[in-house]
């Protein structure tokens, strides 16, 4: 066999399929290495084996074959140079010279791609960097945006726990002024005589937010469908506001937490009234409790 | 890792070709190898059960093809689309090779294949399955059974011949023809 006369096709299918003599095929295979033209009519027939090998029936492979193969992938990986990040070009290049080329398509197939192979060979180095380049761009951008993200998380999770704070030692107050279980004492000066203890009430009061806490001490219980009602008189002269009913425990103790009441009203005094049980819009005479 | 953290605007990897999967493996990239996989195991167990008619051995076979192209993802010359025809191909080389439990004759990178079909696509695969058994189907008997006795059972043409009565010439003939016919059928 030489490089002038071309291995016959049935030869070429034989030994394709491997199935010539451990001689025979060598002397092909050396062939072939030599000869272009009988290196791609076998490419040929290879390519009419891939075909032919799809004609069977379809199985898919048991479940379990791709975790196997997934493992022993793992096992088995990869430590690539930074340098062969860049994606390399998507087609191979032919054999050294004195060689058949490889992935070879029919005559007409091989025209239409050697321009394309030219130009993509050129190109795609360059298409390579160019991605790359931008990538790395992109990353800097995410990476100073995640930064800036992460200072934001923290201070806003800075602020959260302050506010979670606050409003832990607020709930702690409330909780202590309307306990009633909370005892409840106010120190004046010492009486040279012994008196009975007479009605008090503390108001405090923020104008601008609304915000009124009333606690009283010493109130006498009152009679049945009766309550005490707290009001607010405006500075400017209006009508007194109905600042919250409230009924005493059976030590005399009673509050009015945050009632619902208008925002930036200036309070000129505050009563207490007894009312029909609901409390009123208007105060029943007389005011037996009051302070400015 | 750009990838994985998003940063790039790739296509997803069921989407990519061959030779750009191809890369991703030679770089390590287990998902893109299981991709590959996920494109062509289908096929490479086929044949290889077909060969071997053994569901354990046809895994093994399996496999190694795939365990090859993860090592020597260079040795797989990516032209347009052909990995999927080279694997089904290198699936029976092998699995003859284990039916008559030798050692591979050939190294993988020393097998060209040309085939002008893009076998990554699952839509052109399935078609061309389809016209490829429409074909063999059409086949006179003595042509597609020699070609199926040389092919998947690995016989040889003096074998063939020896259980068919034929003359050796002949066998070849019919492989050739078979052959011939699949070919044109496609260029048509």
């Amino acid at each position: 066999m030489s490089a002038t006369r071309h291995i016959e096709r049935e030869d070429l299918a034989l030994f394709a399929m491997q199935l010539l003599p451990k001689d025979e095929h060598a002397l092909i295979a050396a062939h072939v290495a030599q000869c272009a033209e009988c290196g791609q009519a076998l490419a040929e027939v290879q390519g009419d084996f891939a075909v032919y090998a799809h004609t069977v029936d379809m199985h898919s492979p048991p479940a379990q074959a791709k975790e196997r193969l997934m493992k022993q992938v793992a096992r088995e990986k990869k430590t690539v140079p930074v340098e062969r990040v860049a994606t390399p070009p998507l087609e191979f290049v032919g054999r050294s010279e004195g060689t058949y080329r490889t992935g070879l398509g029919s005559g007409a197939y091989l025209a239409e791609e050697e321009p394309k192979r030219n130009w993509a060979a050129k190109v795609f180095p360059w298409v390579g960097w160019a991605v790359a380049a931008a990538v790395a761009v992109v990353a800097g951008n995410l990476y100073h945006e995640r930064d800036a993200l992460l200072s934001r998380m923290t201070a806003q999770a800075g602020r959260l726990d302050q506010v979670s704070a606050d409003a832990a030692a607020a709930k702690q107050v409330m909780e202590a002024m309307t306990d009633p279980a909370a005892k409840h004492v106010t120190l004046t000066k010492a009486p040279s005589t012994p008196t009975p203890p007479v009605p008090q009430g503390r108001a405090t009061y923020v104008a601008e937010k609304g915000t009124l806490i009333f606690l009283a001490s010493n109130m006498e219980p009152l009679q049945p469908y009766k309550t005490y009602e707290l009001w607010l008189i405006p500075a400017d002269g209006r009508d007194p506001i109905p600042a919250g009913t409230f009924h005493p425990d059976e030590r005399g103790n009673a509050s009015v937490i945050l009632p619902p009441l208008p925002k930036g009203i200036e309070a000129k005094a505050f009563g207490v009234t007894v009312e029909d049980e609901g409390g009123s819009q208007t105060p029943t005479m007389p005011i037996i409790m009051a302070g400015n | 890792m750009y990838r994985d953290m998003g940063l790039v605007n790739t296509p997803p990897l069921s989407a990519q070709d061959d030779a750009a999967l191809l890369a991703l493996v030679k770089r390590g990239d287990e998902q893109a190898m299981a991709t590959l996989f996920d494109r062509y195991s289908k096929v490479v167990y086929s044949v290889a059960l077909r060969v071997l008619r053994d569901p354990a051995s046809a895994e093994d076979i399996l496999q190694e093809v795939f365990m090859q192209v993860w090592r020597s993802p260079d040795g797989f010359v990516a032209t347009r689309g052909s990995l999927g025809g080279w694997l089904a191909v290198v699936a029976r080389n092998r699995s003859i090779d284990a039916l008559r439990r030798k050692k591979p004759m050939d190294q993988v990178e020393d097998m060209a294949l040309a085939a002008p079909f893009n076998l990554a696509n699952e839509a052109e695969r399935n078609n061309m399955m389809e016209r490829a058994r429409g074909i063999i189907v059409k086949l006179p008997v003595e042509q597609r059974k020699t070609l199926e006795m040389a092919f998947f059972d690995g016989l040889t043409h003096s074998e063939i011949a020896e259980m068919t009565g034929d003359p050796l010439g002949t066998v070849k003939t019919r492989i050739r023809s078979a052959l011939t016919t699949l070919r044109k059928a496609f260029q048509a």
